[in-house]
């Protein structure tokens, strides 16, 4: 098994010295129209000679994060030790947000690896160690038809998905950096020479998924759901608390009436 | 194969996806310890975000990043509401074990 991580570890690194190597592809003619995915649809059968092996340290990042991803996952399902399985997330999530950075999402991969590999994993294994006990029989569907079926159903889930999604054809011109965003801020008053007032949108370019990009999107047009979504937060903290907070009788925890907790506020 | 193995597109990433969302599925049917259930949501959370992010990048759209942002938050909330319903259960019943948790059932 620590072989497996070293050796996902080089991997990772061969990919991401082998991704600088690249030059950077600016194709100015084209970057006009690569706005739309339909056009980038439309175009990636063309491009695919052009661009035949120029992606391969890309290539390699992505299937080593593919491999971490996946094979974490397995890891979280599979194992009777919970940390373990909590250390598999941990390689995932982190998998999850190379995958982000690969996808020029720069913001969301660092918040991928704030929430998830530090918030949630911190959570989890917080409560993995308040309980403490180990698993008497670990898999739900003993007996041999049960598991073939299931797997049968996960196999089917998967092709069937992955025949839905394939139809996007691969390209490795996909993968070079998107062209900036304009973000519209809002209107600015300009005073001309002639003292005429004019109404001018205000506009700024940001790379796509920077922060800047996401910020002014977040706070413009997404300010009532960033806010809501601090009432969200503050109410599952509270919740939290309510729920997980000791009750006076212990022993008995099934007498609901009891609703005193131990430690009143006075 | 070669083209598959080189050529990677936004048709992998969903491909990825769709793969970590079986194994989080598979992972919520066949397990029978609560943890173990919701860390299998939380890959299922992680794939959908992964598909939302590959669109939003497809079409060039900064309002699925947005989308992602607040999945994540809500994903964080349903971890701290669901750890604290499973210390809960535990303090009672001194196991999280899904198939023995059949009381509402009833």
């Amino acid at each position: 098994m620590r072989f497996l991580i070293v050796l996902a570890l080089l991997l990772s690194f061969g990919g991401v010295a082998m991704a600088e190597e690249i030059p950077p592809k600016r194709d100015t003619a084209n970057s006009a129209t690569d706005d739309t995915g339909a056009a980038l649809v439309a175009k990636a059968p063309k491009d695919r000679d052009r661009t035949e092996g120029k992606g391969g340290g890309l290539a390699l990042l992505f299937w080593a994060c593919a491999l971490g991803a996946v094979g974490g996952s397995i890891f979280v399902i599979t194992r009777r030790n919970m940390i373990a399985a909590v250390m598999g997330m941990v390689g995932t999530f982190i998998a999850v947000a190379a995958i982000y950075m690969l996808l020029y999402a720069h913001f969301l991969a660092v918040i991928q690896m704030l929430v998830y590999a530090g918030a949630i994993m911190v959570l989890f294994v917080f409560v993995i160690m308040v309980l403490n006990r180990p698993e008497d029989e670990p898999w739900a569907l003993v007996g041999i038809p049960g598991k073939v079926l299931a797997g049968l159903a996960m196999l089917y889930l998967t092709v069937r998905l992955g025949q839905t999604v394939w139809s996007v054809r691969p390209g490795a011109e996909q993968l070079a950096a998107p062209a900036p965003v304009t973000v519209t801020l809002g209107f600015e008053i300009h005073k001309d020479e002639a003292g005429n007032l004019s109404r001018v949108q205000e506009t700024e370019s940001y790379g796509w998924g920077s922060t800047g990009a996401m910020g002014k999107s977040l706070f413009h047009e997404y300010l009532f759901p960033f806010e809501a979504i601090s009432i969200l937060l503050l109410a599952a903290v509270v919740g939290a608390i309510a729920v997980a907070r000791p009750w006076k009788d212990e022993d008995s925890p099934d007498d609901l009436n009891d609703d005193v907790p131990t430690e009143v506020v006075s | 194969m070669n083209s598959i193995l080189l050529d990677v597109g936004f048709g992998h990433f969903l491909v990825l996806a769709a793969v970590l969302f079986a194994i989080g599925v598979a992972g919520v049917l066949l397990r029978r310890n609560a943890l173990i259930v919701m860390m299998s949501i939380e890959i299922m959370l992680n794939a959908a975000n992964i598909t939302i992010v590959t669109f939003a990048r497809m079409h060039h759209d900064l309002n699925g990043l947005s989308f992602a942002l607040i999945v994540i938050a809500v994903a964080a909330a349903e971890v701290a509401v669901g750890l604290a319903i499973l210390v809960a259960v535990f303090r009672g019943r001194r196991h999280v074990d899904l198939d023995r948790l059949n009381t509402l059932k009833y």
